[in-house]
């Protein structure tokens, strides 16, 4: 078949002489329940080909013959309303889409349990996050009776959760056996989805083959011209400035995505005795050891293993990619990998911890168990709301009383009566005898600076102005918070009858990113805040590496075959 | 046809959902909901009432002029607000045609019919008060729905005429409106039909008396009013006029579908840019 445009008349006149064939003599069989990619450079006339496949186009020559009940999907969502709730929008869409009230009102639980938006249902649409509307577009797809389903990009949108859902759910639709026809610009869905693909260039089908042919095809296509050579491919060289500091959505916590063809079986944390634990030490080293099975042999996936905070506060997050690590391929049956944490430096309290096996690209998961491992961090918290348990060193310089970090041990303890920072950034308290003079941050070398490299020695500078001769509990205390206000680490220390105070990081291990630090002193007999000054220092940390979260934490991977 | 009555069935519940949306978008939101649709022709024909009846002492002898006023204003309402939504209709969904596959005439339906919705609270009003102000109603209200079907019908096919042009022609919107305000002044609404046959030469108000659109006024007020018939009997002949519309009736059905038959398949290609 192929499909001409009509033109305008003004249009026809000055820009093109002739009518522009979108598509030419393409001729294509599909067989019940395979599954055809189509790819192609934007402008090789994909969408045209499954408007007209879909029969939201017609063809101008030549005709489609489909065997069952088609649905296609150019948009999640389409006829959306702001104005009307998730659950009447549902009816207009599934409606729009060729469904019947009946089929709909049927299904009606299983859409809005697949879209996880509860009680939201029931708000206008206008109410949603952009996330949350793909979500439901997606689940009045995934959930309506058809043979065939073209699908036209519309899962490259949404994050990486939402595609690997969509995926999930295309590969059951593979398995009931039903027919799909997609196009999309993501090779490895392409690759690990279909049965065959099609190649069309400027409207005329270029090869229509096996997969892996045809993917190859294409991208000696996309080398052979110019244009498109030297697009950016992922990762751009220099420092790292900032990285994800928080987790996608925790509302999908404790559920595993991907296409399965690698599973994760078990997922245990073991302690520096060998044992296995759901509990360890803050400061402690502790294994991630994960054991997964491989239908079939695999190429190029990556091992990830986050951990966050209740709230989805993104803690650290490598993987095998960021790491540098170059994984050929796992071989069918069961294997292995596990993460060393040399030291983890991570305040006592609950955590989530995420394990992923991830396809080259990190598209979509082979497995992805999001959330879904409970870690409890137990020790004495010196930092209370905070997350991070940094070893630090803190220093007076004029009583040359030296006072080492906590986890040495030593003469340290809480701020009596300080319990928890106030949040964000609040007012300042200012104090007429009492002053923070200044709050500098040196290099190595002693240089004042506010850029650090991660992992980078930092020393904390304090220079205090106060003539109070009766208080004798007061404490110096200073929080490094995120530029997002969380609060990561506190730090105190005594305040003496000397001017200056330091606190030396040996190396401060916080991730790309700007970050703010608030000093305060405390009296301790009157549990109150004599001097506060939220947020007033930042400086920000580099990397020469990508990398999640907030912390890096030293590690090692390890893996192979059982 | 029968093609045409198959789709509408297989497909009704999209029609329905369509229906609901325009009528949901129009009063869910409102405090007073669907109370406008009685508060808005009632002002209306209030207006009408105030400048013609009180400031102008117009009088109408063919029935009290608040009912010959309302008898006008509310189907012509309908008529107006369907055929000026539903011309922009097809554009203004064109996301709708460009992704999913359905039968388009169906948001010119879903319009019309959305409209008719919104046009019976009022149909009501006007029943009740000539049941009321007249002490009964004439015999031939039994044969409402038939005049009510002929108006739907043509209002629909006018109006997918309209959409499909407009596709293409986009000062039509203008046109149409122009259109209707011209039509609508020179209906017999507010003014007797007496005073026009006084003004017209006797054929051209023959003209103006079975055109469809003073026709089918006509056979409102017949069917509604005590007494309407009697009082323009001598001049208008119910068959001729009958005849008349449902001729227009047909001509315009089967143009809308054979221009709608020319032209879906490339109606996708026109939104596209």
């Amino acid at each position: 078949m192929s499909k001409k445009y009509p033109l305008h008349g003004n249009e026809q006149k000055e820009y093109l002489t002739e009518d522009f064939w979108a598509l030419k003599d393409v001729d294509l069989g599909i067989k019940r329940g395979e599954v055809l990619g189509i790819i192609g450079r934007n402008g090789a006339g994909k969408t045209t080909l499954l408007s007209i496949i879909a029969g939201t186009l017609a063809p101008t020559q030549g005709k489609v013959v489909l065997g069952g009940k088609v649905v296609g999907l150019f948009n999640l969502g389409i006829g959306f309303q702001d104005e009307l709730s998730g659950q009447e929008n549902i009816f207009l869409n599934g409606a729009i889409l060729g469904a019947s009230h009946k089929e709909l009102a049927e299904k009606l639980d299983a859409i809005i349990g697949f879209s996880e938006l509860g009680n939201f249902i029931n708000m206008p649409l206008g109410s949603y996050s952009q996330g949350m509307r793909l979500r439901l577009g997606f689940s009045i797809v995934a959930n309506l009776d058809f043979e065939i389903l073209v699908i036209d990009e519309v899962l490259a949108v949404g994050d990486a959760l939402f595609q690997n859902k969509c995926f999930e759910r295309l590969i059951d639709f593979k398995r009931q056996g039903k027919t799909l026809v997609i196009t999309t610009q993501g090779l490895d869905f392409i690759e690990r989805l279909s049965d065959r693909v099609v190649l069309l260039d400027h409207g005329a089908l270029l090869f229509d083959g096996p997969v892996q042919e045809g993917v190859n095809r294409y991208r000696n296509l996309l080398n052979t011209e110019k244009f498109f050579v030297g697009l950016p491919q992922g990762k751009r060289p220099g420092l790292i400035e900032n990285t994800k500091k928080w987790a996608d959505n925790t509302s999908d916590w404790g559920h595993k995505f991907g296409g399965k063809e690698i599973t994760i079986d078990t997922v245990e944390f073991i302690d520096q005795r060998k044992a296995k634990v759901n509990r360890v030490n803050t400061g402690e080293p502790l294994t991630v050891r994960v054991v997964f099975t491989a239908k079939d042999k695999v190429e190029n996936p990556h091992f990830g293993v986050a951990i966050f905070k209740p709230d989805g506060t993104y803690c650290y997050g490598p993987n095998t990619d960021f790491d540098g690590y170059r994984i050929t391929q796992i071989t069918s049956g069961q294997g292995y990998f596990s993460l060393d944490y040399r030291k983890l430096w991570l305040a006592p309290g609950e955590y989530k911890v995420s394990v992923a096996i991830w396809d080259k690209n990190e598209v979509v998961a082979f497995d992805y168990h999001y959330g879904y491992y409970d870690l409890i961090v137990t020790g004495p918290h010196r930092s209370p709301g905070g997350f991070l348990n940094v070893p630090f060193k803190t220093e007076c310089a004029t009583v040359k009383e030296r006072l080492t970090g906590w986890f040495t041990g030593k003469n340290h303890l809480l701020v009596p009566g300080f319990d928890l920072p106030p949040a964000g950034f609040p007012v300042a308290i200012a104090h007429p005898d009492l002053k923070i003079e200044s709050l500098r941050f040196l290099d190595r070398e002693g240089c004042a600076k506010n850029v650090f490299m991660t992992n980078d020695p930092v020393k904390f500078v304090i220079q205090l102005k106060h003539s109070l001769p009766g208080k004798n509990n007061l404490y110096l205390w200073c929080g490094i918070f995120r530029d997002d206000g969380v609060y990561c680490q506190g730090m105190h220390l005594r305040v003496g009858k000397g001017k200056n105070y330091a606190i030396i990081f040996p190396r401060l291990p916080l991730l790309p990113g700007g970050y703010r630090v608030t000093a305060g002193i405390w009296d301790a007999a009157e549990n109150r805040f004599l001097v506060y000054q939220p947020g007033a220092y930042s400086f920000q940390m580099v990397f020469d590496k990508q990398d999640h979260g907030t912390v890096y934490l030293e590690h090692a991977w390890e893996w192979g075959s059982i | 046809m029968a093609g045409v009555i198959r789709e509408i069935w297989t497909r009704k519940d999209l029609i329905r959902e369509l229906v609901l949306k325009d009528l949901k978008l129009r009063y869910s939101r409102p405090a007073l909901g669907f109370f406008w649709a009685f508060i808005l022709p009632l002002v209306t024909v209030l207006i009408f009432y105030i400048v013609f009846s009180v400031f102008l002492r117009a009088r109408t002898q063919e029935a009290p002029f608040v009912l010959y006023l309302m008898s006008a204003v509310f189907p012509w309402g309908f008529f107006c607000n369907s055929v000026i939504a539903a011309t922009t209709s097809l554009v203004e969904n064109k996301n709708l045609i460009r992704e999913s596959r359905f039968p388009y005439y169906f948001l010119v339906l879903a319009v019309v019919l959305a409209n008719l919705i919104n046009f019976l609270p009022s149909l009501a009003v006007l029943i009740v008060a000539a049941g009321l102000i007249q002490r009964g109603l004439p015999g031939g209200i039994l044969l409402l729905p038939l005049v009510l079907l002929v108006q739907c019908l043509i209002t629909f096919s006018l109006a997918l005429i309209f959409a499909l042009f407009y596709v293409k022609y986009r000062d039509l919107k203008y046109l149409v409106e122009i259109s209707l305000t011209i039509l609508f002044n020179l209906t017999p609404g507010f003014y007797s039909i007496y005073l026009v046959k006084d003004a017209l030469s006797p054929l051209l108000f023959k003209i103006y008396l079975y055109n469809p659109f003073t026709g089918i006024l006509i056979f409102y007020r017949c069917i509604i009013l005590k007494g309407f018939y009697q009082a323009v009997g001598n001049e208008f002949a119910w068959l001729t006029s009958a005849g008349i519309l449902f001729c227009f009736c047909g001509a315009v059905l089967i143009a809308a579908f054979l221009l709608y038959r020319s032209r879906k398949n490339s109606i996708n290609d026109y939104l596209s840019y």
